[in-house]
C-alpha cells in the first residue's frame, strides 16, 4: 500500500531587503602619469610595508607620479575623508584583514 | 579600487553591493601569502610587483558599459515567498526541510523546527503587536525585521511563544537606530552579544537564572537566544565567511550568553530599575562584549572562602587593568561622525551571584552605590600617569570623546594629587545580579563607544505579552 507524499509548507525567515540605490565608479584616468594617487588602508598591520613597495613601484614607473596615505578604519572623520578625496586623482582602498 | 586578501573576497564583494556600488573594482592577493610576508617591506616586495600591473590596469582601464550603469542591486530570493518540501514522511519532509533551509543558508547547523503557518500563527498568540510591524533593520543588508519574521524565526529556534515579547525586545535594542549591530555580527573579532532579562517576566517564562544559568538545559533561555541568533542570520543576511567574518567563529554562537537576573534571590532592585524603568516592568538588556578570553573572575564560592571586600578589590584593579590602557585611545578621532568610536574607555557587564549581593547590601550597598564605589576606586593617580596618556585624556576632551558634561569632572582630576577615572560615567559599571549559591562573579567588557555607531549597550522595556502578566503594555 503506498502512502501519500507529505508536504510541508513553510513561511520564509529571511528579512526582506530594499534594493539599495546603485552609483557607479568614478571614471577612470587615462594614465598616472602626473597624477596624486591615494593609497587608503584600514590600519591592519602589514598593509604600511605593502604600500610602501606600492609607491617604490609607481614611482619607477611614473617618476612624477604624487602619492598620500590615509590610515583608518577608527581614525577617519567624514570631513577628513571627503577633504582627502578631494586631493587625490585616483585611490586604492586596501583590507589589510 | 579595493585591494584584499581572497578570504575577503566574497565580502568585499558583499560590501560593495550594500554599501551601493555593486561594480567597484577589486584585486586580491592570497591570504596565506599576504599573511607571512607583511612583517617587512622586503619580504612583501614580490607580492607588489606580482599585482602592480593589475593595479594600474584597475585605476585606468575605462569602465565598461556595466560597470558604469550597473543597475539595481539583485535580490538573492524572494523573501516574501512560502517554501514548500516533500517527503515520503514526516520524518523525511522534515529532514528535507533541514536539508533547504541549511543549504539555502537559513539555518544555523543544528536541527530546525519547521515554520508552518499553523506553528507561526501559534508563536503570534505570544504578542498583542502587528505581524506586520516592522521592528528595525539588521545589518549589512538592512532586511527588515517584522513581528511575523521574528516569529518565524523563533519558531525555527525551538521558542515558544510566551517568549515571544521577549525576543522582540532584544531585536529593538538591537535594530534601535543608535545601536551598533554591525560590529557586533560581523567584525572579525569575533565579537559576541550578552543578553540580559530582568523584572517579573523571567520567573513566569521559567528562564533559568540559578546554578548552571550560562548553560545548557534551559530552553527559555536557550531558544530566545537562538532565535536572536536565526533572525539576526536570517534577517541581515549574515552568513560565516561570507559577510561575518569572525575569525575564530563566535563563542556561544547558536545561543548568545542569554542570562536572567536572579530576581527571588537577589537583595537588591533589578538591574533595569536604576536604568529608568520601574522596578515592576520586565526589560531586556543588550550588549555586545569581547569574544575572546571574554571572562573576568573574580571567583566566589568554589573552592575556597571568600569576602565581599576581596572581591570588590578584585573587580576594581581589573577594570584598571583592562581599561587603562585605553587613556592614550581616548585622542582617537573615530570614524564616520562620532567623536572616539572604537574605544572611549569601555562598558563593564558585571554578573554578581546573590549571596555576594547580600553581603554588599550589609557593608551598606545598593545598586547605584556599589556602581558609584567601583567608579571612584577604578583610577588612576595623576602623578603616575606619562605624559602620552594625559595627552590622550586632554585630546579626548577637547574632540569630544570626554562628552561635555564629563569634562569638568575630568578637568578637576587631572592636576597632582588627585586620581583619573578610567572609565567616563559610573554608567559604564553595569551590576546585574544572577546564580545560585555558591556563585561566582565574573564580568564582560566592550567598548564605551562602538565603531560604527553609538551604542552597544541598551535597554528595552518587554510589551506587548498576552501570556504572561507581566511584559503587557501595562505592566
Amino acid at each position: 500500500m503506498s502512502k501519500e507524499p507529505i508536504t510541508l509548507e513553510l513561511l520564509n525567515p529571511r528579512g526582506e531587503i530594499e534594493p539599495p540605490p546603485v552609483f557607479a565608479p568614478a571614471p577612470r584616468v587615462a594614465d598616472l602619469a602626473g597624477k596624486k594617487i591615494g593609497l587608503y588602508s584600514n590600519g591592519k598591520q602589514g598593509v604600511d610595508n605593502l604600500y610602501t613597495v606600492i609607491e617604490e613601484l609607481l614611482k619607477q614607473k611614473y617618476p612624477d607620479v604624487k602619492t598620500t596615505r590615509l590610515t583608518g578604519a577608527f581614525e577617519i572623520r567624514d570631513d577628513e575623508a571627503s577633504a582627502w578625496a578631494s586631493e587625490v586623482d585616483t585611490f586604492i582602498y586596501a583590507v589589510g584583514d | 579600487m579595493f585591494i584584499a586578501c581572497d578570504t575577503f573576497a566574497e565580502a568585499t564583494k558583499s560590501a560593495s553591493e550594500d554599501n551601493a556600488m555593486p561594480t567597484v573594482r577589486f584585486r586580491t592577493v592570497t591570504s596565506a601569502e599576504f599573511y607571512r610576508v607583511r612583517g617587512s617591506v622586503e619580504e612583501v616586495r614580490p607580492l607588489a610587483k606580482g599585482v602592480i600591473d593589475d593595479l594600474i590596469e584597475a585605476l585606468t582601464a575605462p569602465l565598461t558599459a556595466g560597470e558604469k550603469g550597473p543597475g539595481q542591486v539583485k535580490k538573492e530570493t524572494d523573501e516574501s515567498a512560502p517554501v514548500t518540501v516533500t517527503g515520503e514522511s514526516y520524518e523525511s519532509a522534515v529532514e528535507e526541510f533541514n536539508r533547504v533551509f541549511l543549504e539555502n543558508l537559513w539555518g544555523d547547523g543544528l536541527p530546525l523546527v519547521p515554520p508552518t503557518p499553523e506553528r507561526v500563527k501559534w508563536m503570534l498568540s505570544g504578542t498583542s503587536r502587528s505581524p506586520r510591524e516592522a521592528i528595525g533593520k539588521v545589518s549589512p543588508k538592512q532586511g527588515v525585521a517584522t513581528v511575523e519574521k521574528i516569529a518565524v524565526n523563533a519558531v525555527m529556534a525551538g521558542a515558544r511563544p510566551e517568549y515571544l515579547p521577549v525576543i522582540i525586545a532584544i531585536m529593538e535594542a538591537l535594530t534601535n537606530e543608535k545601536y551598533d549591530d554591525r560590529h557586533v555580527l560581523l567584525s572579525a573579532g569575533s565579537f559576541i552579544l550578552l543578553i540580559v532579562a530582568s523584572g517579573p517576566i523571567v520567573k513566569e517564562i521559567n528562564m533559568r537564572s540559578g546554578i548552571g544559568f550560562m548553560g545548557h538545559g534551559w530552553r527559555a533561555n536557550n531558544t530566545i537566544g537562538r532565535a536572536v541568533r536565526l533572525t539576526t542570520l536570517n534577517i541581515g543576511h549574515i552568513w560565516p565567511a561570507l559577510n561575518d567574518m569572525g575569525l575564530t567563529g563566535r563563542i556561544s554562537p547558536h545561543t548568545f550568553f542569554t542570562i536572567a537576573e536572579n530576581t527571588e534571590l537577589s537583595p537588591w532592585e533589578p538591574y533595569h530599575a536604576n536604568r529608568d524603568f520601574k522596578t515592576d516592568d520586565s526589560c531586556v538588556t543588550v550588549a555586545s562584549i569581547h569574544g575572546h578570553s571574554p571572562m573576568h573572575n573574580f571567583y566566589g564560592g568554589m573552592i575556597g572562602t571568600w569576602n565581599a571586600k576581596d572581591i570588590l578589590d578584585r573587580i576594581v584593579e581589573s577594570i584598571i587593568r583592562s581599561d587603562r590602557w585605553m587613556f592614550r585611545q581616548w585622542g582617537s578621532k573615530g570614524v564616520g561622525a562620532i567623536p572616539g568610536s572604537g574605544g572611549g574607555g569601555n562598558n563593564h557587564m558585571i554578573i554578581l551571584f546573590p549571596e555576594l549581593v547580600s553581603e554588599f547590601k550589609k557593608m551598606g550597598y545598593n545598586q547605584e552605590s556599589l556602581q558609584n564605589e567601583i567608579y571612584g576606586r577604578a583610577s588612576v593617580p595623576y602623578d603616575e600617569l606619562s605624559p602620552e596618556e594625559i595627552q590622550g585624556i586632554r585630546t579626548g576632551m577637547e574632540i569630544g570623546v570626554v562628552p561635555p558634561d564629563r569634562k569638568e569632572v575630568f578637568e578637576a582630576a587631572l592636576k597632582p594629587g588627585k586620581t583619573v577615572p578610567v572609565m567616563v560615567y559610573p554608567d559604564n559599571v553595569n551590576l546585574f545580579v544572577s546564580g545560585g549559591a555558591p556563585g561566582c562573579a565574573f564580568s564582560f567588557n566592550y567598548y564605551r563607544i562602538p565603531p560604527y555607531n553609538y551604542t552597544a549597550l541598551m535597554t528595552r522595556k518587554i510589551t506587548g505579552a498576552t501570556l504572561t502578566r507581566a511584559g503587557t503594555n501595562n505592566a
